[in-house]
């Protein structure tokens, strides 16, 4: 039977454990109980006394009385009212004694146009100003280039301190004071260190904690252009609403997803949009590394590929469409493909591709027993804050990885060797605590795990009981798409045939072999045999620097597209927007229409993926067989298109069963005397997010990271590819015998996550 | 403030190990808070920020959360006080008993603004919230400890005392 209870006459469903407010809101009756410190996440806590209702008891014995909505369990046939004198006056008055020390800077303020206070304000009738004293004032800290302060706003709602201590479990922002000089802030001006400080912004329902990159870009949020997307800085997909005006993105804010993100961004899903607007960006074909038309650019690709010696390689930064494209692109031209850039790669994401139903971040939060292998919250931030909402809840959690980071120390941090998951993974399976749990989640990050980790995964879950589930995280937002043409050995090939010099030429999407992907050392050995790449991309990176022609590409916002995530969840992402941007340089636009008068093919920015091998597809004189291939990789692969605004389907299970078969990985030995290489990720870090210069400000040294024992200033690393010479940073009770580093460290050395490394250290003279 | 701070900052090793002690009495190190913040005040005046970071490294709090606490209760200072500190209720049974004129002439005596150290660095007088002694209203604190009724006389004579004694009571 449905519960309901009376609000002003009309029905009010509830479900049990819903408070009145809770109840009044999901069924879209918000209008009549005003709020503020109450947060679907942050629960209610009584403070700001605004939520009044009348309640009528059904004994004779009470008379009506005024009570808090938030704070009243809801229950069958309760009788209230907020059409009540004594109500309006409660509401009224409530709100004049939360505007008397709120300064008059509404017309400035950027929380203009979706201000909770304000909407409560204008809703509640307080229209006129009594009190005209002298208000109260702050000073205002600097609390980093993410979030801006203005203090006087404040109405003491303890939102951002619930959202900052509580939720996220930060230690650097609290409330400072009592009765009416309360202060919601640092111990001092510094850069907030949460990887979640951006939330503030969204939870703050008045103007004191605004976005300070939308700040120095600023629109009415009226004026903005809206849209679902999908972030596309992790394999976790948060949902994601860009904010656009003029062509131009302005801001990133949080789109409810029930079992993802219900609420909050990571910073790096908020702040790393800002690739979107770096000078850097790559908004104009290039050739030779000069800007050049469209058309020409294109014939001269068009060109390389008609002489049959291209390879083609595609990337998991890239959504589903752009690689399929590719990949028929590719087919049609019988020439060899690769989805990802090194064997290794390729092996892990069969691995966790062929790994059961990842657990919703939902799941994770109700988990009762978490065991969390790498830097999880580095990797995917998002997943860490929902093991930190399963640790508020009671969980357990153990921690396995070389460095003591921020969830180790909110868990049991078991300093382990990368190279000993494999074995302990295996171990787990015979785990009496794992065992006797109800809700056990196991939760790594992949690379740290290698393929031969993710595989011993698989075969400890076949041993578990079945309520055991587990996740693997990568920093890619569609590692599972490019897994689907992950066929064993592609990548091999691909670079069998360079190196036979059976292909000159490389194109490639969103693909950075000379840089910083995985296996780019590799690459970087095979240049002598290149006569030039082609790259599709929206960021510059060291082989959009090489490359002989560069075919920019539109940022997500400005297109449609799909990604998978970790769950193997396919999530659409909507255009936003259309970026406007001049095509040509004035001297190369002489004799052309202005784009006014129609005389360009593109006047609004880079064009999508598809555009571009579509028309690379139409010079070859090959659309048709193109076009017929990617519909029938589309069918098969697929075959279900999930709309922006739906929460996304799982992949098949059969489809996913397929690879299963990929041959079991083996892992290079590392001796015990061996130094050990393990991946050292920052929250911010991603190779889109790294252009975001506001967010990358705060990114840590690059070093060696390595146990405090060790005093050497400097270290030269080497492997089969290169050697480094890195400042030695020490760590404080990481791992003796592993070094970590990052992922462009990785790409110079030539060497994976736990495998050896020979180190010169440098004696401090 | 971020400064890299170790408990050997509080340059007392006598203090230290009271503080180590009052750690060790208790259940979890971070309920030993207020104990430590007061022998702490009691050492050193106020709780500055050496005292705010040793505090959090000996409970295991936060230096922020040390700062919540040093900052809602009214009895932890965190600016530096003369060697006597009045305390002089002005809440609403005082008030009603003059408890402003007690606040003017002390304030008048030391000289200084509210809150600050007199001149001579004997005196610091701070308003303050209702102590609990509303029958004996006016009432205040000195030093700590809970006197009422006071009237212009009493509390004149205490001042000129304090003024004399160069030595702090504890
Ligand atoms: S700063 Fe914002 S969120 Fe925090 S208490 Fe004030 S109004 Fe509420
Ligand atoms: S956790 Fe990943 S997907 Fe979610 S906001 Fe952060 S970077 Fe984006
Ligand atoms: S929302 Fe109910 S008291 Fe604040
Ligand atoms: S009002 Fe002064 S002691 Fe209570």
């Amino acid at each position: 039977m449905k519960r309901v209870f009376y609000l002003d006459g009309q029905t009010v469903p509830f479900t049990s454990g819903q408070n009145v407010l809770e109840a009044a809101i999901a069924a879209g009756m918000a209008r009549q109980i005003p709020y503020f410190c109450y947060h679907p996440a942050l629960g209610s806590l009584g403070a700001c006394r605004q939520c009044a209702v009348k309640i009528y008891p059904h004994d004779d014995k009470h008379p009506p009385r005024v009570t808090m909505a938030c704070l009243l369990p809801a229950s069958d046939n309760l009788q209230l009212a907020t059409v009540d004198k004594e109500v309006h006056t409660e509401h009224r008055e409530i709100i004049e004694l939360l505007m008397l020390n709120h300064p008059l800077d509404c017309p400035v303020c950027d929380e203009g146009g979706q201000c909770h206070l304000q909407d409560m304000t204008v809703q509640t009738g307080h229209a006129v100003r009594r009190y005209s004293g002298p208000k109260r004032t702050y000073h205002d800290q600097d609390l980093g280039p993410l979030v801006y302060q203005e203090m006087n706003r404040c109405i003491t709602c303890y939102r951002c301190v619930r959202f900052y201590q509580d939720t996220a479990q930060g230690d650097d922002f609290g409330v400072f004071g009592s009765r009416d000089r309360v202060y919601f802030g640092r111990l001092e001006d510094g850069p907030l260190e949460s990887p979640f400080s951006g939330n503030l912004v969204e939870v703050c329902p008045t103007g004191v904690f605004t976005d300070k990159v939308f700040r120095h870009d600023y629109a009415r949020v009226w004026d903005l252009q809206q849209g679902p997307s999908v972030c596309p800085h992790c394999a976790v997909g948060c949902n994601t609403m860009p904010g656009a005006r003029l062509g131009t993105l302005r801001r990133v804010r949080a789109r409810h997803h029930p079992e993802i993100n219900p609420h909050f961004l990571c910073d790096r899903g908020r702040y790393g949009f800002r690739y979107v607007t770096a000078a850097e960006r790559p908004v104009q074909a290039r050739l030779h590394g000069a800007r050049s038309r469209q058309d020409v650019v294109l014939r001269q690709v068009a060109m390389r590929l008609q002489e049959g010696r291209s390879g083609f390689l595609g990337s998991p930064r890239e959504d589903v469409q752009s690689n399929l494209a590719l990949f028929a692109l590719a087919d049609c031209l019988h020439a060899p493909f690769a989805a990802l850039s090194s064997p290794w790669m390729e092996a892990l994401a069969q691995q966790c591709m062929a790994l059961p139903q990842a657990p919703t971040l939902s799941d994770v939060e109700t988990a009762d027993h978490l065991i969390v292998m790498g830097d999880l919250g580095g990797v995917a931030p998002m997943a860490e804050l929902a093991v930190r909402q399963a640790l508020r809840n009671g969980a357990q959690l153990t921690v396995l990885a070389s460095q003591p980071t921020p969830l180790a120390e909110a868990g049991d941090y078991r300093p382990t060797r990368p190279s000993a998951l494999p074995d302990l993974i295996t171990g787990l399976a015979e785990d009496v605590c794992l065992q006797g749990s109800r809700r056990p989640v196991i939760l790594a990050a992949a690379e740290t795990l290698g393929p031969a980790g993710v595989h011993a995964l698989r075969k400890t879950l076949a041993r578990l009981p079945a309520n055991a589930r587990a996740g693997v995280f990568q920093n890619s937002p569609n590692l599972f798409g490019a897994a689907y043409f992950a066929v064993d050995g592609h990548t091999a090939r691909l670079q069998h045939a360079l190196r036979q010099r059976q292909i000159d030429h490389l194109l490639c999407l969103a693909a950075d072999p000379l840089g910083s992907d995985w296996g780019a050392g590799t690459w970087r050995s095979l240049v002598p045999g290149l006569q030039g790449a082609t790259v599709l991309d929206m960021v510059d990176t060291d082989t959009v620097r090489a490359a002989e022609a560069v075919l920019p590409t539109a940022a997500f916002p400005e297109r449609d597209g799909f990604f998978i995530n970790y769950e193997g969840r396919i999530q659409a992402f909507a255009q936003v927007y259309r970026r406007e941007a001049p095509v040509l340089h004035p001297q190369e636009n002489v004799n052309s229409f202005p784009a006014a008068a129609g005389g360009q093919m593109h006047p609004l920015g880079p064009p999508t993926p598809q555009y571009w091998l579509g028309r690379l597809a139409e010079l070859l004189d090959i659309v048709k067989p193109w076009q017929e291939r990617l519909a029938f990789y589309q069918h098969f692969l697929c075959p279900i298109s999930p709309h922006p605004d739906s929460p996304g389907v799982l992949l098949d299970d059969a489809l996913r069963a397929r690879f299963e078969i990929a041959a079991a990985p083996a892992a290079a030995p590392v001796g015990t005397e061996d130094w050990e290489l393990d991946l050292f990720h920052w929250y911010g870090g991603e190779t889109l997010a790294d252009a975001a210069a506001e967010l990358q400000s705060l990114a840590p040294a690059r070093g060696l990271r390595v146990s405090a024992d060790i005093s050497a200033p400097f270290a030269t690393l080497s492997g089969p590819c290169g050697r480094l010479r890195l400042p030695v940073i020490p760590i404080v009770g990481m791992v003796a015998g592993v070094v970590a580093l990052d992922q462009e460290g990785f790409a110079e050395l030539g060497l994976y996550p736990g495998e050896a490394v020979q180190i010169q250290w440098e004696v401090a003279s | 403030m971020s400064l890299p701070t170790s408990i050997a900052d509080l340059q007392d090793a006598a203090l230290i190990a009271r503080l180590q002690a009052l750690v060790a009495e208790s259940p979890v190190p971070a309920a030993a808070i207020s104990a430590v913040l007061y022998a702490l005040q009691d050492a050193r005046g106020y709780i500055d920020d050496v005292a705010l970071h040793a505090a959090a490294r000996l409970t295991g709090l936060s230096p922020v959360r040390v700062e919540e606490l040093c900052t809602f209760y009214s009895l932890v200072l965190r600016a530096p006080a003369g060697r006597h500190v009045l305390r002089i209720c002005d809440s609403i049974a005082c008030h009603l008993a003059g408890a402003q004129d007690l606040l003017a002439q002390a304030q008048a005596h030391s000289g200084v603004a509210l809150g600050e150290v007199s001149l001579s660095g004997a005196l610091t007088v701070v308003p303050h919230v209702c102590i609990g002694l509303c029958d004996r209203a006016p009432a205040l604190l000195m030093d700590g400890e809970a006197t009422g009724p006071v009237d212009a006389t009493s509390l004149a004579r205490c001042l000129e005392q304090w003024e004399a004694d160069p030595w702090k009571p504890f």
